[in-house]
């Protein structure tokens, strides 16, 4: 039986290999893909590394002037026809992660049932669909830029969710509306924390007029981060305000909203977008907000762009402890705490960049981008920077150059 | 620069009119077969369905398009006419659709005359051809 099933694969594979397409009656089985950035990035801030996403511990600058651990990534995709109505993809991803490996991890494994031509169901790890470049955020070659703008794409790193999947298109005229809920939970690792999401819902109504496509989200999910457990059992042995301190803050089982809203129109010769999200409720994750947005022209195959993006967020200090109330044997732990308090709501981001670069589709499936960024950070904010060595000035204006080939295979 | 600003305000006035570029130039059109009930449908509608957006025509019924071999001149033509979208961008689209699951390129076939076979065998298909090649087993749909 077995036997046979790695037979009609072989066979399948072969036919994908002769042209065969998908919806042919002779359509394979299974299809193997694959898609990948090679990229190299200079920051000229040598006090600190700017990083793509808080997932990746280093990043261009403090630990390399030039790193090709920023935006590089090799991706596999296997989808698999399984019937009239069912179909599966695996697809595994190799980049920079959590503990600075290359392991490669499944970012969607999936089944999908097709119950009618407008309304499918899938079961497994999806995208988790925050934003309008959710679903092809790592895929280089389909987007415009190096990277999706960080302010806005760093706000949400959780990029999967496991749970189901279910998505109505109602076409409407000229026009398509379509409805997609997504429940599920999700455990994110990051350097040094695992970030574990329950009870996670999101709503997405995305409306496609030729060119045009506005989209709107709505999130919310329990978020718990046990990392923080204890910085927070400390606070707690400072008595009352010490555990007012703790109450405040710690993300345990911690009720996060996200709204977001986004629109494109790329009629063929040039582009524009942007996007706007804001994350609510709790005081370490919630009370941020960021936008962007961006615009190209195609002059043939060269395709230069300007983006604008930018993220605030409130909170980014705390008094702590009162110090001159508490015994001195324990002010030094109390400045410990109040230290390491603030180092975590610093890590919210408040930052503005300009980016100008050009894509070139100078072979096909490959292509090559060249980017330059001029990031400002918010005094009292670390930015999407990570490293950060004690004498860097607050308030810093970074300049950054990437150069990314893309390409799908 | 004066070229350039006039190109992008053809391109807006072409956007805003609703006219893509390569309007005039009707080298291409879209076909169904003769047995299929439509016979309207509008530039975005046959886009859709090329670019895996939908899959029914407007009563309904499955839409199964059929694209002609890569590199074809009618096929450039095609997307450029229907979607405004390069073959560079209709990789890019591809490469979207595909790594997130949601669909993948239509079939496609070698030329003009296998499309009207293709057509003439299954009355959901839709392709484009050249209006010259048009015949009886295929009818081209108008595109107001």
């Amino acid at each position: 039986m077995s036997l046979d099933l790695a037979r009609i694969a072989l066979l399948a594979i072969a036919l994908h290999a002769a042209g065969a397409r998908a919806d042919d009656p002779a359509a394979p089985l299974f299809s193997f893909r694959g898609f990948g950035t090679l990229g190299i990035a200079h920051s000229s801030d040598d006090q600190a590394d700017f990083t793509s996403s808080p997932a990746k511990p280093y990043g261009a600058g403090f630990s390399h002037a030039w790193s090709a651990e920023l935006d590089s990534l090799i991706a596999g995709q296997v989808s698999a026809r399984l019937g009239p109505r069912f179909s599966a993809v695996l697809q595994v991803v190799s980049e920079q992660n959590y503990e600075h490996s290359y392991r490669p991890h499944v970012e969607w494994a999936n089944v999908k049932y097709q119950v009618t031509p407008d309304f499918d169901v899938r079961f497994g790890r999806t995208v988790l669909p925050g934003l309008m470049l959710s679903d092809s955020r790592k895929v280089g070659y389909s987007n415009p830029w190096v990277r999706p703008p960080v302010e806005v794409y760093g706000s949400i790193p959780v990029t999967s969710n496991d749970g189901i999947d279910a998505a109505y298109r109602m076409p409407m005229g000229n026009a398509t509306n379509t409805f997609q809920l997504t429940v599920g939970r999700t455990d994110s690792k990051f350097p040094g924390a695992t970030s574990e999401a329950r009870q996670l819902a999101v709503f997405v109504d995305t409306f496609e007029h030729g060119p045009a496509t506005a989209r709107l989200a709505f999130g919310r999910a329990r978020i718990t981060l046990p990392a923080l457990d204890p910085l927070f059992d400390g606070f707690r042995q400072f008595g009352p305000e010490g555990a007012a301190i703790a109450d405040k803050y710690a993300v345990d089982n911690s009720l996060v909203n996200f709204f977001g809203v986004g629109a494109s129109y790329d009629p063929g010769r040039w582009f524009l977008m942007g996007e706007w999200v804001g994350i609510d409720g709790h005081a370490i994750l919630g009370k941020k907000s960021a936008w962007y947005a961006s615009g190209g022209y195609r002059f043939g195959k060269v395709t230069p762009y300007a983006t604008y993006s930018r993220a605030k967020a409130e909170g980014l200090s705390d008094p702590g402890l009162t110090l001159s109330a508490l015994p001195p044997e324990l002010a030094g732990p109390a400045t410990g705490l109040n230290a390491a308090l603030n180092a975590t709501l610093q890590a919210k981001v408040v930052q503005s960049t300009i980016s100008l670069g050009a894509r070139w589709d100078f072979r096909k499936d490959t292509a090559l981008k060249l980017q330059f960024d001029h990031i400002r950070v918010g005094a009292g904010s670390s930015g999407t920077f990570s490293n950060l060595q004690p004498g860097r000035e607050a308030g810093a204006r970074v300049d950054l150059f990437s150069a990314t080939i893309d390409f799908v295979f | 620069m004066d070229y350039f600003k006039a190109r992008v305000a053809a391109t807006l006035a072409g956007t805003l009119l609703g006219v893509g570029p390569g309007m005039a130039a009707a080298d291409v059109v879209a076909v169904v077969s003769a047995k299929c009930p439509v016979t309207t449908l509008s530039k975005n509608q046959v886009a859709d369905i090329f670019l895996g957006k939908s899959t029914r025509f407007p009563d309904g019924s499955a839409a199964v398009p059929i694209d002609q071999a890569e590199g074809s001149p009618s096929r450039e033509e095609f997307y450029l006419t229907f979607s405004g979208k390069s073959p560079a961008q209709l990789n890019a689209h591809w490469s979207k659709m595909i790594f997130t699951g949601r669909g993948q390129p239509p079939g496609e076939v070698a030329n003009g005359a296998d499309v009207k076979r293709r057509l003439a065998e299954n009355p959901n298909a839709i392709g484009y051809l050249d209006p010259a090649l048009v015949d009886a087993r295929v009818k081209a749909v108008t595109t107001p």
